[in-house]
């Protein structure tokens, strides 16, 4: 849990200032990997890729190229939009359950 | 990267690799001052090459055989065809004979687009270089009054040397001083942290 939180933190993005990485986007690479337990060698094995750039791509210092994010697409059964975004993703646990950052609550009708 | 030591130094991290990219180039800069006090690098030029080229080849890697980089057309090392199969046989049986790692040669998008990125980097930087020879080879032809006799065809070699020098190491030297802290292993199995 407390890996998942961390990772979802961390993803929120890719610079403490809130900017995003040299890629110039944002991702959640991190969360979706910590989510299905995937090590970055077994996502880099999936894509095809050295495991050292699924470190570069979390960290927003590397833009995919589209067969790149397709395949993480794919590999994911998610839209290419769920995973890479120009703009910071709100944390997961604030868009399922409407969760702020203060902690407090509110039910989502 | 293919590999991570040189001559057993672990070379990881960017100032590991930055200490090792000006060591290289102090030494090949002694060696043609060497060079100079002893022939005019008349002979010691033609060694002063063959260290860049191990150096290139061995040690930094992408052109040559070994090295830290991959090679740069990401193909692995030749097969050689086995001259009798009871020799093939006996070495898989000892295990002498295993399949390179995809992973040590293949580079991928990224490592491709960085190695094309140095390539122009290291481009402008020669040309400046061949530029300069080319600027002395007229003078050479056709020398000015103020330039003392001699002194041309000493200047263009002092150029070209380098040159070949930067042309053999350049790309990789870039990519070596560029190239971020490398993570030392994968991390952990997530399933066994998460739980």
């Amino acid at each position: 849990m407390l890996t998942q939180q961390s990772a979802a933190i961390a993803n929120e993005r890719a610079n403490a200032d809130g900017s995003p990485g040299a890629g110039g986007l944002y991702n959640r690479i991190a969360v979706l990997r910590a989510e299905r337990g995937l090590s970055r060698q077994e996502l880099a094995d999936a894509v095809d890729v050295n495991y050292q750039t699924i470190g570069f791509l979390e960290r927003g210092d590397y833009a995919p190229s589209l067969a790149l994010a397709f395949a993480l697409s794919d590999y994911f059964g998610l839209p290419i939009e769920a995973i890479f975004s120009r703009r910071p993703f709100r944390p997961l646990s604030e868009q399922v359950y409407g969760v702020d950052r203060s902690g407090g609550s509110r039910a989502i009708p | 990267m293919r590999r991570t030591t040189v001559f057993g130094i672990p070379m990881q991290t960017r100032t590991a690799r930055r200490r090792l990219v000006v060591s290289v180039y102090a030494g090949l800069a002694l060696l043609v001052a060497a060079g100079w006090g002893l022939d005019r690098l008349q002979t010691t030029g033609v060694y002063v090459y063959f260290a860049a080229y191990f150096i290139g080849s061995f040690v930094f890697g992408g052109y040559g055989p070994s090295g830290l980089i991959k090679p740069f057309n990401g193909r692995g090392p030749r097969v050689q065809p086995m001259p009798s199969s009871l020799v093939e046989l006996q070495l898989r049986m000892t295990g002498a004979l295993e399949r390179p790692d995809p992973d040590a040669y293949r580079n991928d998008e990224r490592e491709m687009g960085r190695r094309d990125r140095v390539h122009y980097q290291a481009y402008q930087a020669i040309c400046v270089l061949l530029a300069a020879i080319w600027f002395l080879a007229l003078w050479e032809l056709h020398p000015p009054r103020f330039v003392p006799a001699g002194l041309l065809p000493v200047l263009l070699y002092l150029i070209a040397l380098p040159g070949v020098l930067l042309a053999i190491t350049l790309p990789q030297a870039i990519l070596l001083w560029t190239e971020p802290d490398l993570e030392v292993e994968a991390e952990p199995d997530l399933r066994t942290a998460s739980h």
